[in-house]
């Protein structure tokens, strides 16, 4: 009887641990979020260090829709169709050719340079 | 064609693409912006406590946030007001604003608006509102201009 005393409470510390650290993770999930998302009212800043009406409001708005069960990825889809990609600190990485423009001319003007160095040399 | 002439040429069309698919990424990045929110048709008038009829608003009207504590809001509301007078239909949305400081605005300044709603900051997300005062011009049931910041008279000539 003693026994599964104990064993009933130890589930019971487990449960609220693992509860709490749950809500903890959550928490810690949104503000990290937060700050991947641009204040589009105040210069530089995100709506995590931003305390404008537009930040407030944005805030609470994820909140819900993260206590809704909508999942952190499906907010910022949300979020990037609502306000634009410039909402995000984060751009999105599908711009393969807007990435990989500047590596691509770099490139070019290189072996442009070598070529003409070559046919100098040839002079 | 010159050897040395052709690296250039394909470095410049490379770039000339990069550009062009940017631009044609940017536009196409706000297409959900276009329609009115839902929600305004389903949340009940402040005062009458009815939902707005879209058919009943014309081909013409206007969405207007706006908020007791803004005082450019006030700036902007003798021209509301004005257009009430040249019968444009105006729907007032009040953003984020204590009940009795908001009845208080409204019977100290007048009520331009056909239908007012208030609304806790889930209008204006779905809206995609960056502060108040802002305006939604909407012509046939699709946004065709948006005014951030307080109305001037040369933004709204054209319709009084």
């Amino acid at each position: 009887m003693k026994m599964s005393k104990i064993i009933y409470k130890l589930i019971l510390i487990l449960l609220l641990i693992f509860v709490s650290a749950e809500s903890f993770a959550g928490v810690n999930e949104l503000s990290d979020y937060y700050k991947t998302v641009r204040c589009l009212v105040c210069e530089g800043q995100s709506i995590q260090e931003s305390d404008t009406e537009f930040a407030i409001n944005l805030k609470e708005q994820i909140q819900k829709k993260y206590s809704s069960g909508m999942s952190i990825e499906e907010i910022n889809q949300e979020l990037i169709k609502i306000y634009g990609e410039e909402i995000s600190f984060n751009p999105p990485k599908n711009h393969i050719l807007l990435w990989g423009t500047p590596l691509i001319v770099l490139i070019i003007i290189f072996i442009f340079i070598r070529n003409k160095i070559r046919f100098f040399r040839k002079l | 064609m010159k050897k040395h002439l052709l690296l250039p040429l394909v470095g410049f069309v490379v770039l000339v693409f990069s550009v062009l698919f940017y631009f044609s990424q940017s536009t196409t990045k706000n297409n959900s912006k276009d329609e009115v929110s839902s929600l305004i048709f389903e949340t009940p008038d402040f005062y009458n406590n009815k939902l707005i009829n879209e058919n009943t608003m014309g081909d013409f009207y206007i969405i207007n946030f706006f908020a007791s504590w803004c005082k450019p809001c006030l700036a902007e509301h003798p021209l509301l007001m004005e257009m009430k007078k040249k019968d444009i239909k105006i729907i007032g949305i009040n953003f984020r604003d204590d009940e009795e400081n908001f009845k208080e605005w409204i019977n100290e300044h007048g009520n331009p608006f056909e239908y007012i709603l208030r609304d806790d900051g889930t209008i204006a997300y779905e809206m995609g509102l960056i502060g108040v005062p802002e305006t939604f011009f909407i012509f046939n049931k699709i946004i065709q201009k948006k005014i951030q910041g307080p109305l001037f008279y040369e933004d709204v000539e054209n319709y009084l």
